[in-house]
């Protein structure tokens, strides 16, 4: 069930991003969030790191202003392979929407795993430059597998299940031999198995709240370079799983096209040990 | 399980360029900005940019450009130590009931930034008067 092929998608999103860069290389059509502010689109389609969720939301539009991303970015791992689409808005400031489509290619098992997650987040109060405190937010993730027949044979218990999440982020400024550093927190409370593409819940144990973080220098204004760490529920007997995390470098050419790169260490996937990789994604932003 | 493979060399990196970045005999920031002269073409060049934006300049109408430029620079001189006072109004009721928001004062704070980058003040020292600007978020939005 494969609506569209990740290659034309690429090429689609790269005239996107570069036409936009082309059209909208000043101000015009961007938000007025300092450049960064938004983060970039995390796996699950939220504005994020890449592996976790950030209390920033996307794009830069701040009060009075809406924005837009898509996202497309793909992970090779030693025996998988991971494609994400996603796409994000922001609403005044106050809400993000976000969708994204997980694919991930069993390159040994053989077959793949696809997800579908719908998310919201919401900011709660502050900003992540001028507020003592930062921003903080709440999000959910609604998540369902396209098959469940996998999950189901591992001993996951849903095909769907939801993931509700608390995130702080706070930039400090002039921390790090002159540069700003970025911090991020997230508290999230899940039963997600590998993210979802496992499916939902186990024979190990349920719902529970697993801790996220992450830090990033500014070496540049346009450039962040950090890593990030999530904890993972370990609910299948048959598949165990480690927590992830990540060595990132985010690349913000201007307010309308990012690119990040990342080094993952993500642990046993599905039975296969250490699966350790590359990961690269871009994002426009409207 | 591997929770410190990545992070303690990288938590040991950025101690350690922190530790590096506290020399006891650091001049000023104000001196590091460049002093009195560079403030002054900051300012200049800031505002430039504000006249450029037809949602932003608004606020300046009833405003002597001039009077702003000076108090404005003093006041980024008394916030890096340099040998100025800022005895303006504070900032609450300086910008009291203009109707600033925060895509405004966002913009502001990339033309300072650009100005800052324009008049080749180096990185640390932008991040580090702009660190010592972001509390006055709270005083110049309370009463909007």
């Amino acid at each position: 069930m494969r609506n569209s092929s990740p290659p034309a998608l690429i090429r689609g999103l790269v005239f996107l991003a570069v036409a936009s860069t082309l059209l909208f290389s000043g101000s015009a059509l961007a938000g007025s969030r300092i450049l960064g502010t938004g983060g970039v689109s995390a796996i699950e389609g939220a504005a994020g790191g890449g592996l976790s969720p950030w209390a920033v939301l996307t794009s830069t539009a701040s009060e009075q202003e809406v924005g837009a991303t898509a996202s497309v970015s793909r992970a090779w791992l030693d025996d998988y392979r991971l494609t994400v689409e996603a796409a994000s808005a922001n609403l005044y400031d106050r809400v993000e929407v976000s969708v994204a489509r997980q694919t991930l290619d069993l390159e040994t098992l053989g077959g793949e795993l696809e997800q579908t997650i719908v998310g919201g987040k919401v900011r709660l109060f502050g900003d992540v430059l001028y507020h003592p405190w930062g921003v903080w937010s709440a999000g959910f993730q609604h998540k369902s597998v396209a098959d469940d027949g996998i999950p189901k044979v591992l001993g996951a218990k849903e095909g769907q299940g939801n993931d509700v999440y608390l995130s702080a982020s706070k930039l400090v400024f002039n921390a790090v031999a002159g540069r700003n550093l970025l911090l991020n927190a997230t508290l999230r409370n899940t039963d997600a198995n590998q993210g979802g593409l496992l499916g939902f819940g186990g024979d190990s144990g349920g719902r529970q709240w697993v801790a996220e973080g992450s830090l990033g220098v500014f070496v540049t204004p346009k450039w962040v370079v950090g890593m990030e760490y999530r904890q993972k529920p370990d609910l299948l007997g048959a598949a165990e799983e480690d927590d992830w995390q990540s060595l990132y470098s985010a690349y913000f050419f201007n307010k309308h096209v990012s690119l990040t790169a990342a080094w993952l260490s993500l642990g046993d996937i599905a039975g296969l040990a250490s699966q350790n990789g590359a990961y690269a994604s871009l994002q426009a932003a409207f | 399980m591997h929770v410190h493979r990545y992070a303690t060399p990288l938590l040991l990196a950025l101690w350690l360029t922190g530790c590096a970045a506290q020399d006891a005999t650091q001049p000023s920031l104000y001196t590091r900005l460049g002093g009195m002269s560079t403030i002054d073409n900051v300012v200049e060049n800031m505002l430039y940019r504000v006249a450029d934006d037809p949602e932003v300049v608004v606020f300046f109408a009833n405003t002597n450009i001039d009077h702003f430029a000076e108090a404005f620079a003093t006041q980024l001189c008394d916030i890096s130590d340099g040998p100025c006072q800022y005895d303006g109004p504070p900032m609450d009721r300086a910008h009291q009931h203009m109707g600033i928001n925060d895509a405004h004062f966002n913009r502001v704070v990339e033309y300072l930034a650009d100005a800052m980058e324009e008049e080749g003040v180096p990185l640390a020292e932008q991040n580090e008067l702009l660190g010592r600007l972001a509390p006055l978020y709270e005083d110049i939005m309370r009463r909007q």
